[in-house]
């Protein structure tokens, strides 16, 4: 393989030029890892700051019972949190493949790395009035022990921890979606998702037999 | 006790489980054969085996301290010592006992980490234990001055290399040297299943290496071609400059030169590429294959390894009811896919219980239909066509009374009267498929409530095969399966209905074919057409899938243009023995598919039995074939009629759809579709502009907020175009404010649409409006 493509250099001109750019990346990618790689003493220190970081913020969460941690998401032009524990990952919907015979709520199957996983529009499945046109082009992945698929978001608004004790009850009135599924709501109207609820409701789970 | 001291034992309580397991079986077994013999020698060899067998038990059970298990061991030992000396001789009563010994240890051996023995129990214990030291301590006097020698005699097995084994009567013979005798007979390793099962999903993962490698090779040579199209444009391109001459056209000819020396290096790089990701291709295709090959034959076991339960299962069966049946196995060596074998072993034992419960009667109403007393049951197995086996179970018992079929499915509603008159015998049997029907007059705890066939059916459904019944009254019954051998892939037809594409399994695609037009014959409102002779019904798989209908009709429109080909393709399949005809768009080929679940939140869905990802990364749908001809005849001539509505207010012509969201692309194109118009999609600004240059359009709809080229500079191009400087554009976006809003005027937009306040009727409107 490498004499081909020496043989290849020799006689065309151009080939070398594309090499002397593939040289010049070369290049540019050693510099930026020179940057970002650190002599040994500097990363020790980089990973104990990394490491020091990471211990406090535990500590934090297990003095503070009162706090949770939750992705922030926008779905028909309103603000939503799930709980971060939930999660899996949140990974942009590029296709889908549409499965006849399944409840309108589900949007398709996606293949994420070779793993196929069903996304649900949660919008249809708390039967949210049909407003305006969203971007609906993220999927985050949640899951328990015994279920896990996407849901449907406008965009990702980012990560962040709420207090407990600042989240009220939401009236039912505030969304179209049941109590039931609802922890409750924050200021500016983050309405925060019960995802362990949403997660083990059976009426989430397609099983349709023939007989 | 030591939390570590705990798990270890948990350990060695795991391990001996394995290897009581091991032991019960060959006792079972042994026991079947031993009663079944009539052969000195193989019975004195089978004693001998029991005998080492419950010695070797009793041995591991002590090392872990299981009592219960070591005080049924001894006396078991003791009384198969006492029939090799030939003290006593056997008799059916001796043999349930042991049977019931035997039952016993394992249900010890399954609980021994729970360590709780009921009252009950404890006293069927005893009262085992003091059966079967009865056996052998009433002659167990005599027995003792004559031991040594003739031990040695009987002992002589086949498997005895070195001298006999001294002193065989006493139970100190530590059991690690017979358990080393025993590991020197094969070279074999003892894996948990848990181990393996993983490298199988491993090497069939591998399979979309494959896939991949042989759609880059594709990708490549696609390339490949279009630059030669471009250098036979290029050649021609250059013939007409040769011609014309100036100042200027020095340096235009120069960049010439420069872009073509450019290109063909890009080209000969290609091809070299090209070249080498075909060789790797063909290098990963032949390993992955081996490797799986090589895989699944560590999880193909012999069916016999299924059946070791089977003997005892039907004598016990048999004898509760005071019959006499004999198991016969055939083609036990067979070797299945261990995660066949597993399903597979509930239905065979259900179907084996029917047999004998049903169809097998007691010795003396065998006797006076001029049958051998001892009832026989077939079990065999045999290799159709390399890729499946075929398991035949057949008695010599009463058969099915077919009357008695139909009545029970017309007492459950399952058939009306009438329909019943009119099936043929054949079909009237395979009602006993059917939930709910049940020939038994009474219900038993072991059958005759109806269900027991129905979920037989659906578990070799679910393992992708079939199942068929005949029977003759007062010869018998046979029963059929035909299976795949190995579950992991499989081959699939490739098949499009609108722009869904779907996978059908070979195994359950009798043909695929094109219908001429002329050859559809209409049967009580039913398209059929004739195969083989047969007359088979014929549906569209996209009503029957329930795909939304504007596919269907947008085709329709498509039709109309192209209705020189009045054939049609066509998916013959097959479940259960029925067959339909299934009319698709078009069939694409067939290739190698494995399967994946839909995920655990789509646990069931009717007709789609799971998901392939083809090697361009596309998730394509499996067909379920049986649940789809159930569907297909539950539809049936309602779907036609459904298809033929007609939209009151059709609209025509042909609209571009610029969004880079997949979902809103989707909404809008459904949207504009079921109006009726024409739609293509475009995924960005510059997709849209060639798309735009390249086909014709009479409306443009696109988002403004867009990878590579947004809305805005869409519009922009698109009106600099002298030809397209009428094109209405309508910009749909997230962006509401009034500077938008006016930008979007300002370069030449018609209409525009805020994403917030979007519906259908508004857009409907706006275009209606402009075209």
């Amino acid at each position: 393989m490498k004499n081909k493509h020496d043989e290849t250099r020799e006689n065309k001109e151009e080939i070398v030029e594309s090499s002397s750019i593939q040289n010049s990346m070369d290049v540019s990618r050693e510099t930026k890892s020179c940057s970002a790689a650190p002599g040994a003493e500097e990363k020790r220190s980089i990973l104990k700051s990394r490491a020091h970081e990471l211990a406090r913020e535990t500590e934090k969460a297990v003095e503070g019972r009162n706090f949770i941690d939750i992705i922030e998401f926008r779905l028909a032009y309103e603000n939503y949190g799930i709980e971060s524990s939930f999660v899996r990952e949140v990974y942009p919907l590029s296709n889908f493949t549409p499965v006849p015979g399944t409840p309108p709520f589900v949007l398709g199957i996606v293949n994420v790395r070779g793993q196929i996983l069903s996304v649900v529009d949660l919008k249809k499945f708390f039967s949210l009035p049909e407003k305006g046109l969203g971007e609906l082009n993220k999927v985050i992945i949640i899951r328990n022990e015994l279920m896990e698929f996407g849901i449907l978001a406008d965009i990702i608004v980012g990560s962040r921890s709420i207090s407990l004790d600042a989240m009220q009850a939401a009236p039912p009135t505030i969304t179209g979606i049941g109590a039931e599924y609802l922890k409750g709501i924050c200021e500016e109207r983050l309405i925060i998702l019960d995802a362990e609820k949403i997660l083990s409701d059976e009426n989430i789970i397609v099983h349709q037999e023939i007989d | 006790m030591d939390p570590k001291d705990k798990e270890f034992l948990k350990r060695l309580l795991a391990t001996f489980r394995i290897e009581a397991d091991e032991h019960i079986r060959t006792l079972r077994s042994n026991l079947i054969e031993f009663e079944q013999t009539q052969d000195e020698n193989t019975s004195a060899a089978i004693i001998e085996t029991m005998f080492r067998e419950a010695h070797s038990l009793k041995g591991a059970a002590r090392s872990v301290n299981l009592k219960d298990i070591v005080s049924i061991c001894q006396p078991l030992e003791s009384a198969f010592a006492a029939l090799k000396r030939k003290d006593i001789s056997l008799s059916r009563e001796m043999c349930d006992l042991f049977h019931d010994a035997v039952n016993s240890i394992e249900r010890y051996a399954s609980a021994a980490d729970v360590e709780q023995t009921t009252q009950k129990d404890q006293v069927k214990q005893r009262e085992l234990i003091r059966l079967l030291s009865d056996i052998s301590e009433g002659i167990a006097a005599p027995a003792k001055t004559q031991a040594p020698e003739q031990v040695a005699e009987t002992s002589d097995v086949e498997y005895e290399t070195g001298p006999a084994i001294p002193a065989l009567n006493d139970a100190k013979t530590s059991p690690s040297t017979q358990i080393e005798k025993k590991s020197s007979l094969a070279e074999t390793v003892r894996i948990s299943t848990d181990r393996l099962a993983p490298l199988l999903l491993q090497a069939e993962e591998m399979i979309m290496v494959k896939i991949a490698a042989t759609q880059r090779v594709v990708e490549l040579r696609e390339i490949e071609q279009k630059l030669g199209l471009w250098k036979k444009e290029w050649a021609e391109l250059n013939g007409c400059r040769s011609g014309a001459s100036g100042a200027s056209e020095s340096h235009r000819n120069d960049l010439f030169e420069w872009n073509e020396a450019r290109l063909n290096g890009i080209q000969s790089r290609l091809a070299e590429l090209t070249q080498m990701v075909e060789q790797d291709q063909r290098n990963v295709r032949r390993m992955v294959d081996e490797h799986l090959e090589a895989t699944k034959k560590i999880l193909m076991l012999p069916v016999a390894s299924l059946l070791e339960v089977f003997p005892a299962f039907v004598r016990d069966l048999a004898r509760s009811q005071g019959k006499d049946v004999d198991l016969v196995i055939r083609g036990a060596d067979i070797e299945i896919d261990k995660r066949i074998l597993d399903e597979l072993k509930d239905p065979l034992l259900h179907i084996i219980r029917n047999c004998v419960d049903h169809g097998m009667r007691k010795a003396a109403e065998r006797e006076s239909e001029n049958k051998p007393q001892r009832g026989t049951i077939t079990l065999g197995f045999s290799i159709k066509d390399s890729r499946r086996v075929e398991i035949v179970i057949s008695d010599d018992g009463v058969g099915v009374d077919v009357e008695r079929v139909l009545s029970a499915a017309i007492k459950a509603g399952i058939v009306s009267p009438e329909a019943a008159a009119k099936l043929e015998h054949y079909d009237a049997l395979s009602l006993i498929f059917q939930s709910g029907v049940s020939t038994s007059p009474i219900i038993t705890d072991i059958s005759g409530r109806g269900l027991g066939l129905a979920i037989v059916r659906e578990k070799v459904e679910k393992l992708g095969g079939h199942i068929s019944v005949e029977t003759n009254i007062s010869a018998g019954t046979t029963f059929r399966l035909l299976l795949p051998l190995t579950l992991t892939t499989f081959q699939g037809v490739i098949a499009r209905a609108g722009e869904s594409v779907f996978v059908f399994p070979t195994i359950n695609t009798e043909c695929v074919m094109r219908v001429n037009s002329d050859d559809v014959m209409t049967i009580e409102n039913r398209e059929t057409i004739r195969l083989n002779g047969r007359i088979i019904s014929m549906v569209e798989l996209a009503s029957v899938l329930e795909l939304p209908m504007y596919g269907a009709e947008s085709r329709k429109a498509e039709g109309v243009n192209a209705c020189v080909s009045s054939y049609t393709p066509i998916v013959v399949l097959a479940s259960a023995d029925k067959r339909i005809a299934f009319k698709v768009d078009e069939v694409i080929g067939e290739q190698e598919i494995l399967m994946k679940s839909l995920g655990k939140q789509l646990s069931r869905v009717r007709n789609i039995a799971g998901a392939t990802v083809f090697g361009s990364g596309k998730v394509v749908p499996v067909i379920n074939v049986s649940d789809l001809i159930k569907s297909a005849l539950r539809s049936g001539g309602r779907a036609k009629q459904a298809a033929v509505v007609d939209k009151p207010d059709v609209r025509t012509g042909n609209i571009l759809v610029a969004e880079d969201s997949i979902t809103s692309r989707m909404l809008i194109k459904n949207i504009l579709e079921t109006a009726g118009y024409r739609v293509v999609t475009a995924v960005d600004g510059i997709d849209a502009l060639t798309q735009v240059r390249s086909g014709e359009y009479d409306l443009v709809v696109s988002d403004v907020d867009m990878p590579r080229m947004s809305g805005f500079e869409l519009t922009t191009r698109i009106r600099d175009d002298k030809k397209f400087s009428e094109l209405p554009m309508v910009l749909v976006t997230a962006l509401e404010s009034r500077e938008d809003r006016e930008r979007g005027i300002e370069v030449g937009a018609n209409a525009y649409i805020v994403k917030s306040s979007f519906d259908q009727s508004n857009l409907l409107e706006v275009i209606k409006k402009l075209i």
